[in-house]
């Protein structure tokens, strides 16, 4: 799927200009990068092995076939956030999409996660997504955080479904937006009915 | 006075009177012109057809009804074969070419330019927004309005939240439109 508006120029709260764009294929050295860079306490709370080659791999081809949808902020040449829509093409779901974010320590705070999230939100209701969730684990504050101001609510606990790689066991938190009331408004607009037609 | 008589038809559902709409509110808000609309659901065509008739004028228009368009906007084979019939000779009929298939009866002159509204819909992510590309189809085929007045029109009157989409199908529409009437001239 090609993405058109990108790539955009956000400027971080102190004006640094990153750039975000969509992941190519050519990015995935410097997308494993940024990955490993992040410290151990943050990868602790990552739902994939995302240091691991081979899911770098997986990931790309999920982008190439449109099941995943993923935009990098880059920084010079070195990538210092990424963000991911996850959609189902199929089964009961594809009108579900997940979102998960990662920003670099040092750039945290100044709105990065909050603009790769809300482009994601729209790219997601743009291409027919309904409702929207995010896996959380329970400490992760500023995640939580961030998605609340970004209009999603707790939906469910999952108790000690992660365990983490020290092997402790967190609850997981799913939240949730629902976007579809955005096309309810579009379906009612052309729906061409007028009370005083037969 | 110079007039252009437009009509729009097809299904309820498919967001013909929006079109109708937009091209009014490009026309008299947007481009200084004038405009009129009359909005037609069920009785007057079969079924779930419906249709609006939009005049574009230079002065105010005294006489709204549209008899014989000058243009004709379909997206249903339905109104298609409803409406194309009534063209003026000369005129020009604008139709989804993967729904209708025209066939050779149409009044003298008329120049048909077909577009496969429903796929580029789906293609962008909304079989819905379907009107909002034909809408676009008639802007960059007909030239009848500027380009930033009937975005500005499509801007204003769809959803908050669905601009985005909405302006991306309103620009795939005029894209091909001005391709289709470029080859043909
Ligand atoms: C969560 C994360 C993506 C946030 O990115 P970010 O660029 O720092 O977020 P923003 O600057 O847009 O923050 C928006 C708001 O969220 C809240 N927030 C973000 N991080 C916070 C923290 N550590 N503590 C408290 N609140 C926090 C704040 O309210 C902040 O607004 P403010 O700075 O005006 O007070 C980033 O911290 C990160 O990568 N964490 C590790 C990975 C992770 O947890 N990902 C989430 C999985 S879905």
């Amino acid at each position: 799927m090609k993405l058109e508006g990108f790539p955009q120029t956000v400027s971080l709260r102190d004006g640094t200009p990153v750039t975000v764009r969509p992941l190519a294929a050519a990015d995935a050295k410097a997308l494993l990068e940024f990955y490993r860079s992040l410290p151990e306490e943050d990868r602790l709370y990552l739902k994939d092995d995302v240091t691991d080659a081979g899911w770098l791999h997986r990931f790309v081809a999920l982008v190439g076939s449109g099941e995943v949808v993923s935009l990098i902020a880059e920084r010079g040449d070195k990538v210092v956030a990424e963000a991911t829509l996850y959609r189902a093409l199929r089964g009961w779901s594809t009108h579900v999409g997940e979102i998960r974010v990662s920003v670099a320590p040092a750039l945290r705070r100044d709105g990065l996660g909050t603009s790769l999230a809300g482009e994601l939100v729209k790219v997601a209701t743009r291409i027919g997504v309904e409702k929207m969730v995010i896996e959380v684990v329970e400490n992760q504050v500023g995640a939580r955080k961030m998605f609340r101001k970004l209009g999603f609510r707790q939906e469910a606990v999952l108790h000690g479904h992660v365990k983490d790689i020290n092997g402790t066991k967190r609850n997981l938190i799913l939240a949730s937006s629902d976007v579809s009331h955005v096309w309810d408004a579009m379906e009612a607009l052309v729906a061409d009915f007028s009370p005083s037609a037969e | 006075m110079h007039k252009t008589e437009i009509r729009v038809g097809g299904l309820g559902g498919q967001g013909v009177i929006l079109c109708g709409i937009i091209i009014g509110k490009a026309a008299s808000i947007f481009d200084g012109k004038h405009a009129t609309l009359i909005q037609a659901f069920g009785p007057e065509a079969r079924g779930s057809a419906c249709s609006a008739q939009v005049t574009v004028a230079d002065e105010a228009i005294g006489y709204p009804y549209v008899k014989n368009p000058d243009i004709l906007i379909v997206m249903s084979p339905d109104a298609y074969t409803q409406f194309a019939p009534q063209l003026a000779p000369g005129g020009m009929l604008l139709y989804e070419n993967e729904l209708i298939k025209v066939d050779g009866t149409l009044p003298k002159g008329v120049r048909a330019f077909g577009v496969p509204a429903t796929r580029f819909a789906e293609e962008l992510g909304r079989r819905l927004v379907l009107n909002i590309v034909m809408t676009g189809f008639f802007a960059g085929v007909t030239g009848l309005l500027s380009y930033e007045s009937v975005e500005q029109a499509v801007k204003t009157s769809v959803p908050k939240g669905t601009e985005d989409l909405n302006l991306r199908a309103f620009r795939k529409g005029y894209e091909y439109g001005r391709e289709q009437s470029a080859g043909k001239s």
